[in-house]
């Protein structure tokens, strides 16, 4: 099992792009007990992942509560990098 | 016209994301430095209690000049780093993290985190203790220099920006600390004074890589897991290592180390002050860690380095106001350094024409 923060950005590197509800949902199963698996806290990470380069913003829009829903991707150098530092 | 309504919406939510996210490194990174000042104030008010007040006054415990200048300062970082680590271990452990700090440990992140916290701690702390006894207070300037040096390694290391722009205000944060650190500047440049100096580069470049480095670090580690290992790395590696090394090159052998250790954490006056001083130390270097990782390491460590102003406005405001010590006021020169400070800050921020552009519109 990786640290939570790892899982959040390796999963970027095994999906084409996704928001802050898709990394929830896809890690729910084995960080499901985590207190730190929860949007706020997700969503920070995610742009802490953006602002150092591993990620990239992809689109926008809003769900269907009418908040709004961000995606993201990790661009090729940014998965080598996170795929250098974070082994499986 | 309810589509124009929602895509404005949207776009105004999404600014609204971007520039939240902004705001709370900008925001995380100044509370890092205030944090700072408040960890060194309780801790030199700690290391003013019971045995210290002996060590560092009438010193009826006999301790030789070189223990007294090197290693009871050594000693005093240890025990806050150590409690500090005691503190980030019971937060991590509280919030569910602590099987994640266990798991980051054995992980290439958390080596290289170790590694920084071994060059930002053990290494860069003694260079400064060292270099400040060799050299007088002219260091204090000098050690400003961390976030440029901070900056430009985060640029040649891991690509961050750095443009004209950003660097002019680095170098006016750089001339504000110059402005505090310079009001301690006096006849007290002892022989050793070139030396010295070139030492405090030492500490400089550590604390600069170490900001960077772990920044970097922060934005795979969580930053509550990152300042666990960093304090409880720092506090051993001082306690078992740093401390002994002094107590051997003392001629007192490792029980002289122990000694100390023991006379140190069994005094009841100064204890409590090491508590408070290791829970501030927790936020001063964990909000450091984040604030770097959310803004980039040019803006986060200038905002942290707003510490040089902190520092001695804690210590007036604490010590001298509060609990009437003489000898802490803050110069005039100290409140005008930290005005330029704030506009050096604006400077690595943003384009200050932005302000005119936006008045103009």
């Amino acid at each position: 099992m990786k640290p939570l923060n790892y899982a959040i950005l390796k999963h970027f590197t095994t999906v084409k792009e996704a928001c802050a509800d898709d990394v929830i949902e896809a890690l729910k199963g084995e960080y499901g007990s985590f207190k730190a698996l929860n949007k706020k806290a997700v969503i920070e990470s995610i742009m802490t992942g953006e602002a150092n380069g591993l990620l990239e913003e992809t689109r926008y829009d809003m769900d269907d509560k009418g908040e709004l829903r961000v995606y993201y991707r990790a661009h090729a150098e940014g998965a080598a990098t996170i795929n250098s530092y974070i082994k499986d | 016209m309810n589509e124009v309504t929602g895509a404005a919406n949207l776009v105004a939510a999404k600014k609204k994301l971007s520039s939240k996210f902004f705001k709370k490194g900008i925001t995380v990174a100044i509370l890092s430095g205030m944090f700072y000042g408040l960890y060194s104030t309780f801790l030199m008010l700690g290391m003013s209690k019971g045995v210290w007040a002996d060590w560092y006054g009438p010193n009826e415990a006999m301790l030789s000049a070189f223990v007294i200048t090197y290693m009871v300062g050594a000693l005093g970082s240890a025990i806050n780093d150590t409690i500090s680590g005691i503190w980030c271990m019971g937060i991590a452990a509280f919030k569910g993290k602590l099987g994640d700090f266990f798991r980051t440990l054995k992980t290439k992140p958390g080596r290289i985190m170790i590694m920084a916290a071994l060059v930002g701690g053990p290494i860069s702390s003694t260079a400064y203790v060292v270099a400040l006894q060799m050299a007088g207070s002219i260091v204090i300037p000098i050690t400003a220099l961390c976030p440029a040096i901070g900056a430009i390694l985060a640029r040649i290391l891991f690509k961050q920006k750095l443009t004209p722009r950003m660097m002019t205000g680095i170098a006016i944060c750089f001339l504000a600390s110059f402005m505090i650190g310079s009001t301690g500047l006096g006849g007290d440049a002892p022989a050793g004074l070139l030396l010295g100096i070139l030492i405090a580069f030492i500490a400089a470049f550590g604390w600069g890589l170490e900001g960077c480095v772990a920044g970097y670090g922060t934005s795979m580690i969580d930053y509550e897991i990152g300042i666990t290992i960093r304090q409880t790395t720092s506090g051993l590696a001082n306690l078992l290592i740093l401390v002994p090394i002094f107590a051997i090159l003392a001629g007192g052998g490792f029980g002289l180390s122990t000694d100390l250790f023991i006379d140190a954490v069994t005094d009841a006056s100064a204890m409590p002050w090491f508590i408070v001083s290791g829970f501030f130390a927790v936020f001063a270097y964990s909000l450091w860690y984040k604030g770097n990782s959310m803004c980039g390491a040019a803006l986060g460590m200038a905002c942290n380095g707003a510490y040089s102003f902190w520092g001695p406005f804690f210590l007036w405001l604490i010590l001298g106001v509060v609990l009437g010590q003489d000898g802490w006021t803050i110069p005039p020169i100290a409140w005008v350094a930290a005005v330029v400070m704030v506009f050096g800050i604006l400077m690595i921020a943003m384009n200050p024409l932005d302000l005119l552009k936006k008045k103009e519109a």
